[in-house]
Parts: structure tokens; sequence; C-alpha cells
């Protein structure tokens, strides 16, 4: 055995190496057009979250919900004191327009993250367990994947009155992680039988080991793809619950703006007021949308390949 | 301090049977009992290079997979060191792969694509709790030195893709080093890389031998790749052990049909006109024979005897000191 | 006059990282009935040599200079549609991994009775099964196995029927790339032994590609050795092997374990194959070459005649390497 034992200088072991990773997953994305205008579009939309809460800094009647201008008691259209007009009561329409922004993106990460974390968690355990407790897993999750997601929630909603916003991310949650367990269980099966799973085991490795150091890393990247669709399903159904009235009551989102329209009789009288929140809702999705597309592409692994060789 | 003159067995294989049950095809075949290994038998001695060369299907991987226990035998018993380890439990079993390892034959799969080469290498450590953080480190980067991934500092941070095949296989193998096994199984690991390459490799399995003072089973379908490398060889078919012996006299003197047909088939560089006169053990075309009875290897043999070869299977005897042969006509010339 | 002319025929690929320079000024020329073998590890640009005769070049593929005559006629003049008629009627291939060529939903004749109906319109169904029957006995497929599907074959079997449907046409060129890798040593060599045969039989020129040195020795007239997308030595067989010049094939015949003769310890080449992104100027194997001088990195590529019938590339002034 050679004698002379270099210290390895610390330096030189990078603690983060999958951030060259990054760096060049950007660079292949930053060629995506799609991705740039999906990406642009939800900066956007991230701004206007960020600001809203300027508004009722400037003035107390900027504030969405309670904010009343004393001197407008109806819907009128846009003006220089209120950009978007204001809404039955005398409300600002952009205030609120920022506020459902806000809640667009709490309520959408939210539930798309909640369920990916358990989508990932069951997919994985299901896939790599096999036999009895996938088919126990799966079978709960095609259960649920059959229930027609919007008439379970509004009959829970009807059982339990009004909802608060973090019962709806749950409640979207719970409905969504079946479709991404799937996916993820499927993943996990054509890994489990890799030769580097393999070598894992026969190093010693415990099974909880080698699903979340070797399974894991491999699965995340489509758990993260598949967040990007969750997101845009958890904004509908939200937008959907507020607007059939089922929202909860103190927030604002473009669901419940839609709502109060559609309520007050204003659908086609007030267009400053019906269109603002439903290209919102339309194009955020979009752009999670194109996000996840970007990512896509991002993610196949024929473009990680190095280059063809004879 | 391990003695590589200490002739003992290491790794002893008695009487193993492999089944697996294929669930039928698609065109409505049942589910159809194969057995990948027959009552198989051999001894491998501490420090030797031992070669088991056979073809596809022959159950020479089959066999690698049983002694590190990715798999279960049906029947039989592996030894090491004495000791049996078809069942082991506690801490003895938690202490195995400390003791036997495996490199895997596709270095483009056998490596966590997620992982660097760094992780990938401490990885074993970790497991075992072996060291602090500096000592993993100081392991690794000799490891990495002594496979050839020289200076360490070019690849302790990337991940597969960004290496060849000949790099992935060392850090495979780098891997498999840094626990300091006593009993290492190669699974045809260079039947994915080039020639050159694939002798990079040979060398670095060589020295694995004098520097660790590991016992290598090298598993091959190349007879040429096991004269160079191995001590001894033993030749594999269709489940059954048909050869066994020093190397050079298997290659030179075979015994078995089926070694001499396989030393015909191979290339000879361009050298046939040199009146190197084959065997010709091969039929030219299969005979009809029972699946389970007799000779395995009595459908292609032009020296079998239709009846006694058809009927009955020849055991895997000694027929001098150290050449065994599974044939009823091998003669001790 | 040659069958096939190839004169300094240069190819790459346009990749993300840049443009790749995989095959660098090849000429070679292959006479009727002949075979020729070029031999060379990964990236060496053999297979996509084998792919651009038959102009198969994936989409960023180019060829970028260079002439590729058949029978006289320069290929790469041909339009599309005159090359889809060549193809398989002069030229045929032998893929890669070919047992993956087959379709798994269609029965075997069935597949090759098609290929014949394509290329010859004036044969009718039964005639092409006729010719099909043929040609299966030709290789070796018994004759109640014809009607069988792909997967029910063995490696063997189904390197056979793609070698019957090679011969259907009658081609006057076959390119067999790696047509034996994934078999198993025995059928191997009855494989091997066959193609000789039909070669033989039917004069058929061909075209070897294989990483096999050993392979590609016992089975063909001439070789080329390839390195990093270069020629780098050329001659007929008993040439290469009794007296190999360039130290790249002396460095790849020693790399090989022999079966007979002495156990000498095997040397490996030491380095890897360069970026052919950014190939180095001058000789591409100098990095690894033990016979190295500076002059390598700048000299200019001369083809060394030892004899009539084996060359060899070199960048030192010529005198030294016939001193090697």
């Amino acid at each position: 055995m050679k004698t002379d034992i270099e210290t390895p200088r610390k330096a030189h072991l990078k603690k983060f190496p999958w951030m060259d990773r990054l760096r060049r997953g950007w660079a292949i994305y930053k060629q995506n057009l799609l991705g740039k205008i999906g990406l642009s579009l939800l900066v956007m939309f991230a701004l206007m979250a960020l600001c809203s809460f300027i508004p009722p800094l400037i003035d107390k009647m900027y504030q969405p919900m309670t904010g009343v201008d004393p001197e407008i008691t109806r819907s009128t259209g846009p003006s220089l004191r209120h950009w978007l007009g204001t809404d039955f009561m005398g409300r600002d329409i952009l205030s609120q327009l920022l506020a459902g922004a806000r809640v667009a993106f709490l309520v959408g990460v939210s539930a798309a993250f909640m369920s990916i974390v358990m989508g990932t968690a069951i997919g994985m355990v299901a896939g790599y367990m096999g036999r009895f407790v996938d088919t126990v897993l799966m079978r709960l999750a095609d259960m649920i994947m059959v229930m027609p997601t919007m008439l379970v929630v509004l009959m829970i909603a009807a059982l339990f009155g009004q909802l608060t916003i973090w019962t709806i991310v749950l409640i979207i949650a719970l409905f969504r992680w079946p479709g991404v367990s799937r996916v993820i269980r499927a993943q996990t099966l054509s890994l489990k039988h890799r030769p580097f799973i393999e070598a894992a085991r026969v190093a010693g490795a415990s099974h909880l080991r080698i699903i979340f150091r070797h399974i894991m890393p491999n699965v995340l990247p489509l758990s993260f793809l598949y967040m990007t669709f969750r997101v845009t399903s958890a904004i509908i159904i939200e937008a959907a619950l507020a607007f059939l009235g089922f929202g909860d009551p103190s927030t604002v989102s473009w669901g419940m703006m839609l709502q109060w329209v559609w309520k007050t009789g204003h659908m086609f009288k007030a267009p400053y007021w019906l269109l603002p929140p439903g290209i919102c809702i339309s194009l955020i999705t979009l752009a999670f949308y194109m996000l996840g597309r970007a990512m896509d592409e991002v993610l196949d692994p024929r473009l990680r390949k190095e280059a063809g060789s004879d | 301090m391990k003695m590589t003159n200490d002739k003992k067995a290491i790794l002893e294989l008695e009487n193993i049977v492999k089944k697996y049950t294929s669930r039928g095809s698609f065109f409505g075949a049942h589910g159809k009992e194969i057995i990948a290994l027959n009552k198989i038998s051999f001894k491998i001695m501490r420090g030797e290079i031992f070669g088991l060369v056979g073809e596809s299907g022959s159950g020479k991987s089959t066999a690698g997979r049983l002694i590190v226990r990715l798999e279960k035998p049906e029947e039989g018993r592996i030894r090491l060191n004495g000791r049996e380890v078809t069942a082991l439990k506690g801490k003895t079993l938690k202490e195995f792969p400390r003791k036997v390892q495996m490199i895997f034959q596709d270095p483009y799969q056998s490596l966590n694509p997620q992982l660097s080469v760094f992780d990938t290498i401490s990885e074993p450590l970790v497991i075992h709790k072996i060291g602090n953080a500096g000592d993993k480190e100081t392991a690794v980067w000799q490891t990495m030195k002594s496979v050839g991934l020289s200076p360490p500092d070019d690849f302790i941070n990337r991940y597969p893709h960004q290496l060849s095949g000949g790099q992935r296989q060392r850090v495979a193998i780098a891997r498999v080093m840094v626990l300091n096994p006593d009993f290492v199984v190669a699974d045809e690991p260079t039947s994915m890389l080039d020639a050159s390459i694939s002798a990079q490799i040979f060398n670095i399995l060589i020295e694995m031998r004098e520097n660790l003072q590991a016992t290598l089973l090298f598993i091959t379908h190349s007879l040429s790749a096991a004269r160079y490398l191995c001590d001894r060889i033993a030749v594999i078919y269709k489940g059954h052990m048909m050869e066994l012996g020093p190397a050079d006299q298997v290659i030179q003197n075979p015994k078995h049909p089926y070694t001499k047909a396989l030393i015909d088939a191979l290339p000879k560089f361009g050298l046939s006109d040199e009146g190197i006169k084959p065997y010709n053990t091969l039929l030219p075309v299969k005979r009809e024979a029972s699946e389970h009875e007799g000779c395995p290897f009595f459908p292609r043999c032009m020296l079998a005897n239709t009846t006694k070869c058809s009927m009955e299977k020849p055991l895997f005897k000694k027929i001098d000191d150290s050449h065994w042969v599974a044939c009823f006509y091998a003669k001790n010339e | 006059m040659a069958l096939l002319d190839v004169e300094n025929l240069s190819i790459g690929y346009h990749t993300q990282k840049g443009y790749l320079h995989a095959v660098g000024g090849v000429s070679f020329s292959l006479e009727e009935g002949k075979s020729l073998g070029f031999v060379g590890e990964s990236g060496c640009g053999k297979t996509t040599l084998g792919m651009a005769l038959m102009r198969l070049l994936p989409p960023n593929g180019v060829i970028r200079d260079g002439r590729i005559l058949l029978d006289g006629v320069d290929l790469l003049q041909k339009s599309d549609e005159e090359m889809r008629e060549i193809r398989w009627q002069k030229i045929a291939m032998i893929f890669q991994a070919a047992m993956n060529a087959l379709n798994p939903v269609h029965r075997v004749h069935e597949q090759i009775a098609e290929a014949l109906l394509t290329h010859n319109a004036s044969l009718d169904k039964r005639e092409a099964y006729e010719q099909v029957e043929a040609l299966f006995q030709l290789v070796g497929i018994p004759k109640d196995r014809m009607q069988d599907y792909p997967h029910q074959y063995s490696g063997g079997m189904k390197q056979r029927a793609i070698i019957a449907m090679a011969l259907a046409c009658k081609p006057s060129l076959i390119i067999a790339d790696e047509p034996t890798t994934a078999l198993d040593v025995i059928v191997q060599d009855q494989i091997l032994k066959e193609i000789i045969n039909l070669q033989k039989e039917f004069g058929i020129s061909m075209i070897f590609i294989s990483h096999d040195i050993a392979i590609v020795a016992d089975v063909c007239h001439d070789i080329g050795i390839m390195y990093a997308g270069n020629l780098v030595e050329l001659g007929s067989r008993e040439a290469v092997f009794n007296n190999p010049m360039h130290p790249y094939t002396k460095a790849l015949l020693s790399s090989y374990p022999t079966l007979t003769g002495e156990k000498s310890r095997l040397m490996p080449i030491p380095g890897e194959t360069p970026n052919l992104i950014h190939p180095p100027s001058g000789c591409r194997f100098c990095d690894r070459c033990p016979a190295a001088k500076a002059t390598c990195k700048t000299g200019e590529a001369v083809w060394v005649k030892i004899s009539p019938d084996h060359k060899a590339l070199c960048y030192q002034c010529g005198a030294d390497c016939r001193n090697e």
C-alpha cells in the first residue's frame, strides 16, 4: 500500500455539488420560450402578491375586505382613485385583485406542496415495499381518485359549514395526492431493480436508507414537476369553491370576487370587476403549466446523458 | 494480518440449487420453472482469483448474486470462512457486507446518478459508521488513488454522467475497496467496456488482490480474460459445473467437450491458418432431448453416447490432483 | 475497378455543446467480393462512418466533405428518393443491436417478404414468400420456424433473420455494424462463419465494423484501424497483425488477453480518448502515445506506405515511423 497519505484539503470537497446541476438545469430552462413566458408571468403575479400589502397602507379605504370609500357606495368603473373601479360595496377592486394573488399563491403552493409530500412518500413506500403494502395503498389511492372531488368537497363544506382557508388547503391536498403517488410509484418500481440499488443493498444499506438516499433523489425531480401541475389544480379548486360560496368568507380570493360579481348581479354590468379576476385565474394557471412544461424538458434524462458516442 | 500462503478455502458452495418461476408469456405458456443453478458445488481458496466462465443463461451471475446475498438459494449451503452465510441474523448479518462485496457489470447503471463520486464511495463507510468525517475523506482519497482516479480532487465532485465508462467502473471498484473486504465478486466487470479500458480494469483487479489480499471471484463469458486474470477456472453450463482446474490446464488441456467447444469458438486473431486443430465437439444441429434428464450438454455434444448421456447426469468428479470434470468420457491424458 | 471508393470523408454532429468532429478525412477503397473491417473503440467514428455510407445519419449529423463513390457514382449527390432505391438493393445494413430491428407484432417471414416486395414491384406475393424460404434455408433457420414471431427466436436466430433480410434484395455491399456483439461466444462463432460463407458464395463486398479486433481478424481480408475519428492504419489482415505500425494499433493489440502464447502483462493505454468537440491539433493519439515527439502536434498527416497493401498515418516525418 502506498505510504504517502495526503491529507485531503477539505476546501475541495464541495458542500453542495448539486448546485452545479441546478445551474445547468437553469441554462437549459432559459432556452425554452414557454418557460420564460411562464416564469415572467409568475414573477408578475408574485410581485402583485407582494404589493398587496401596500394599498391599505396608503389609505384605509383601500383595504380589500373592509375598506370602503366614504364617497362611493356602489360599483363604479375605473377612475384615478380606484384604478380598476369599485365593487358593489365601494371597495377597491385593484387591492382585492392583489390580495387575491397572495391567496392564490398561498393556497396553490401549500396545497400542492402537501399533496406532493404525501404522494411522494406513499408512492415510494408502495413501490418499494410491494405486495400487500403496495396493494393497500394503491387501492386507497384508487378510491380517492374515483371520487368526484368537487362533489365530495361540497358535501364536506355543507356538513361543516364555512371552511377556513387552511381547511380548504388540507382538503385539496387529501384529494390530490393519489395522482402523484401513482407516478412516483411507477418511477420507484423502475428504479428498484437498477443495479445501483442492488449495489446499495450489497453495501449493507437498510431499506429506509435506500428509500430516502437512493430512490428519493431520483424521484424528486418528478415530484417537483408534478407540483407545478398540482398548483394549477389547487388554485382552480379554491376558486371554484369560493365562487360557489363555499370559500372562506374572511379571505379575498379571485374566486370570491367572481362570486360577488355574480351574486350581486353585476355580471354583465361591470366588466372592470368581472374580467380582472377571471383573467388572473386563467393566466396564473397557464403560467404554472408553462413552467411545468419547461421543467419537463430540463428533467428529461435524454438531455442529461453524455454526447452520443460510437 | 492475512497470509497469502494460507491455502484454506475462504468460500464454499455446497449443492446450491436456485430456481426461478417465470410468470408465463403473453402467448399463454404457464409459469415455467427455470433451474438457474442445479446442485453446484465448488470451493474458492483464500487469496486466489477464481474464474467462473459461462455463456448467458449458464447461471454464473446467479451464483455471484447468491454469494453476496442479493438472493437466497432454494437448497444448499454457502460457507464463508467455514461459517454458513445462507441464514445470517443480527450483528453478523450487518457485518457481512464488510467481508463480501460485489462489482457490477454495467458501469452506466451501477452508480446512483444523483450522488457525486465522493458520496458514492463514502457511502459504505457511512452505512457502517466507520470513522469520523476526516477519516472518511482520507479513506476515500486513498482508495481513489489506488484505482487510478488521480488526482482525486478532479473527480470527487463529479456526477456519473460526467465520467466515462472506465472511470465509472473505477468508482464502483473504489466503492467496494473502501470497506476492505476479504472476498469480492466481480460480475463481468469489463463486458461493457472497450478493450484498452478493460485492460486497465484487469490490472486494477490484480492490484486489488495484491494490496488488499482480497480473494476474487471473476465471473465472465470470456475464456481469454479468465486465462489472463485467474489462477483457477471453472466452466459452467446451464446451471451445471462442467469443468474446474488450474487456468493453464483448463485452457491447454481441456477435458470437457463444452470447454473444448468454447475454445474452438474463440476468434484466433487471424492465426487460424497456423494449423491449430479445432476440437470439433459441437454438433451442427441440436438434438432433441429431455430438459431434466441426462447431461445438460448432451443436445450439442458430438462425443456423446446417445443412451448413456441422454439418461444419466455425469457427476462432477476429480480426475486428477486439481482437475474436476463432469463427463463420462473425460480421460486423464 | 473498386466497388466502393471513399475519398476524404469528414462527418460531424451538431450537438448542444458544439460541433463534434466525428470522422475526419477518411479514404479507402473496397474491391468487389472483398471484406474490409473497421476496428476501433467507442467514440472512434466507425459507426458514424457506416451510417454515413448509407446516408442514414441522424438529423443533427452532417457530411462536411468528401465523396462516396459506389460503382463510380457519388452517393452524396443523390436525392433522398434515389437513396431509398439504392438502400437495400445495392447496399444493405446489419445494424448494431439488430435483434431489436424486427417488429415484434409481425411474423418474421412476413417482414422479410415485405422488404422484398417493397423493393421489387414485379414480384408477387407467392414469389416473395418462395424467396424468403430460400433465404431462410441459406442462413440456416429451420423451415418450421419461419412463421414464428420474433420473440420466439433466440438471439442467434434473430441475427440470422436480420442477415436474411439484408441479403433479400441481393445487394452488392453489406455494412455490418457489430452484428454479433450481443451474442454468446459459440453462437457468435457460428454466425461469423455463416457470414464468411455467404460472402464467399455470393461475392458480396462487406464492411465489417467492430470494437473487437479478434473478430475482424477472423472475418475480413483487410483491416482499418480507427482512432478518434481518424483512420490511422489500413492494410491486409496479415500485414496489420504481423506488422502493426501505428502506436495505437500496437497498443490495441497488446490490450487483448490471448488464449494461447505467452501470458504477458496487458498494457492498457493510459489516459482517455480526446474530446472531439475541440479535437487536439496534429495527431489525436499524441497524448497517449509512447512514441510521441514534439513534431506530432504540429506536423502534417502523412500516409506512410509500409508495403503495397499496408499504410499507416503519421504526423512525424515519414522516416521515423518506419524505424519503430
